[in-house]
């Protein structure tokens, strides 16, 4: 008997109608987990979207418990109810201790999340009839969807998608300064809220129907990419959505090709998908600092390099060398005599008499603690508005530059 | 000890922020003896003291980040523009110069306009303009030295056209040139735009010489005193932490 064909991709579309719920699902989950992932990267509490779907997860259980053993009716305990009235208990007690936490976030989120992993494997084992529901719910080995999942899941999203496009601006100052948006007169309690009530509305979804391991991917992954690739906190929301999706759907297609668990392959997509922006992020960076500047410095104002006037311009002092911030980079100027005719004195011995700052006896060299620059064919040193030439054992006054404060 | 000097009326402009028996600190329980003073337009407050003086809680009672604990605060100041310490912006958030700018027009619900940023286009170029930052306005925020840092957050604070601007610590990073320069730049500012400005600083002799009226506290000494510079330094509680030779040294070099 020849070795079974390994699947392919024309598979996987022949079999569209079968595969199509779970798939499209799968891009959903990721775009809108992706989108809000980025104000939990930004606002430093990955492990707050973790937390909330193991706590999604009990609620998933504590349904099917309440089902089987305690006789609750099945329209009343559904694992939606229950992963939604879980993960929002957590969101709420997290968001209402906020203060009372004393800057242990962690570890509160550490505690909500062991919690939910055990309290789910606890109760898994009094389920027995559900133990494949459990690992789903645990790992994300969802292979269905039915129809009415996707259709709640299609709706959630279009809502709270359109919240987050039309408050947009709002989110991200919160998430970037929040003090600042306070001052500012933002409502930022309120966006806080409403943030903290999509990502539990997102995560109790995306746990019932993808499972927990996925859904932190989600939330993780697609943000970190975007954040490395898009110029702005703005422009990473809309970019995290776009790879989110492609992470749900390209995963769901790598676990039919290469026989995986869904949501290990959905993760491993977005990992493989992160890695690629990492390296394009790289590659950008490079290009700006190549086209515009050297090393990423940006001269002007500030910018912690001594501003000479040159003419009619102004120069930078950066590591010797007097440089000008074009608009394709710096470019490198040269001080000759003329520049610093006025008072150009060459071949005066001034031994430092006058100068504030090099005490008689100080000799000029590298490390002596004044600016070196160059000056026509040799290096001298920038003394209080005055080159100072060192010549063998004594110093010569090589004349005025115009310093601008 | 508590010392209170009352601060004397610098012009005839209304106050834009007044403390009458002021008290500053946490969850009802005042940190520093009561606080007087007026800030008006034009005049440069230095608030200096000794580290967790309590320095950043006056400023952040006068933003209304924290709520007063006890006596009168009002704040007819319009808009107010502040620029936090460099710790509380992530030095890794993507954005670029001209995004951190846009962000300090926005005020209350703009954020729900379209149109909002466009409106305000000319506040934002005149902010990167007083603050010598338009040839950075597309560079990422993460390519910045400290001193460009510090006038991108001046110029986003400046974009929502303060009346009052709050700054804490804005050149804890920099060396005393820099420094320098960003006081010029405030003092520059504070009199072109008629701002009233209190910052946060260390270097008495940089605040000395830029700033009108003064704010020292002092947890430690139980310490308040508010006024002239040349007062402030001159008082005894300023005295009794840095002794009689600066508090001479500076009285002679205040810019009032």
């Amino acid at each position: 008997m020849p070795p079974e064909a390994p699947p392919t991709l024309r598979d996987f579309f022949a079999a569209w109608e079968l595969f199509a719920d779970p798939a499209l699902a799968g891009a959903l989950a990721g775009a809108l987990l992706g989108a809000l992932g980025v104000y939990v990267v930004v606002r430093r509490m990955v492990f707050l979207s973790a937390a909330l779907a193991q706590a999604a997860g009990l609620g998933v259980a504590g349904a099917w418990f309440a089902q089987i053993h305690v006789g609750v009716p099945a329209g009343l305990a559904t694992p939606t109810v229950g992963a939604g009235l879980a993960s929002a208990l957590a969101a709420t007690l997290m968001a209402s201790g906020e203060a009372g936490l004393k800057g242990r976030r962690d570890g509160w989120l550490g505690g909500v999340y062991l919690v939910g992993a055990a309290g789910t494997l606890a109760i898994g084992t009094r389920i027995v009839q559900e133990v494949q529901d459990i690992e789903t719910i645990l790992f994300g080995s969802a292979v269905a969807v039915s129809p009415d999942d996707l259709r709640a899941l299609a709706w959630t999203v279009g809502l709270l998608g359109a919240l987050h496009l039309v408050g947009l601006r709002g989110f991200v100052q919160v998430a970037v300064d929040e003090n600042g948006a306070r001052v500012r007169g933002l409502p930022v309690r309120l966006l806080g809220l409403l943030l903290m009530g999509s990502l539990a509305l997102a995560v109790s979804f995306g746990t019932r129907i993808l499972g927990a391991l996925p859904v932190f991917a989600f939330t993780v992954l697609p943000p970190l990419a975007a954040l490395r690739l898009a110029p702005n906190v703005g422009h990473a929301v809309l970019w995290a959505t776009l790879i989110g999706a492609l992470a749900g759907f390209a995963g769901y297609v790598a676990a039919f090709l290469w026989k995986l668990p869904v949501g290990a392959a959905q993760t491993l997509t977005a990992t493989v998908l992160l890695a690629m922006a990492w390296v394009a992020g790289k590659g950008l960076q490079w290009q700006h600092n190549r086209s515009a500047h050297r090393g990423g410095h940006i001269h002007g104002p500030g910018c912690g390099h001594v501003a000479i006037r040159h003419g009619d311009h102004v120069d930078y002092l950066d590591d010797g060398q007097l440089q000008h911030q074009g608009g394709a980079g710096h470019e490198v100027h040269h001080l000759h005599g003329h520049v610093a005719a006025a008072g150009y004195d060459h071949g005066h011995d001034h031994d430092h008499e006058g100068c504030p700052t090099a005490p008689q006896g100080h000799v000029h060299g590298p490390g002596c603690g004044h600016p070196r620059i160059a000056h026509g064919d040799h290096h001298d040193y920038l003394v209080g508005g005055r080159l100072h030439h060192q010549h063998g054992d004594h110093c010569d006054d090589h004349g005025p530059v115009d310093v601008v404060e | 000890m508590t010392t209170q000097t009352a601060a004397p009326v610098h012009d005839e402009a209304p106050a834009l922020v007044s403390c009458a028996a002021l008290a500053v600190g946490y969850a009802g329980k005042a940190m520093l003896p009561p606080v007087t003073l007026q800030v008006r337009p034009r005049q440069l407050w230095a608030v200096f003291g000794p580290n967790g003086s309590g320095k950043s809680t006056v400023l952040k009672t006068v933003l209304g980040l924290l709520p007063p604990v006890a006596g009168e605060f009002a704040c007819t100041a319009s808009s107010l523009g502040y620029v936090p310490q460099r710790s509380e912006i992530d030095p890794a958030i993507p954005a670029r110069v001209i995004d951190m700018v846009r962000a300090g027009v926005e005020r209350k619900w703009s954020f729900l306009d379209p149109s909002w940023t466009w409106k305000n286009r000319a506040a934002i170029d005149d902010a990167l303009g007083d603050t010598h930052i338009r040839a950075l306005v597309r560079e990422p925020w993460t390519h910045l030295s400290e001193g460009q840092k510090q006038r991108v957050l001046m110029a986003q604070a400046l974009a929502g056209n303060p009346q009052l601007l709050v700054l804490d610590e804005p050149t804890s990073a920099m060396d005393v040139h820099a420094e320098r320069a960003i006081f010029a730049l405030l003092d520059d500012l504070r009199r072109r735009r008629d701002l009233g400005v209190m910052v946060v600083g260390h270097n008495l002799g940089v605040l000395a010489r830029f700033a009108t009226h003064a704010l020292f506290v002092d947890k430690d000494q139980a310490a308040v005193d508010a006024g002239l510079v040349r007062d402030v330094v001159r008082g005894s509680a300023f005295v009794e932490r840095f002794g009689r030779g600066v508090a001479e040294h500076l009285g002679a070099s205040d810019a009032t």
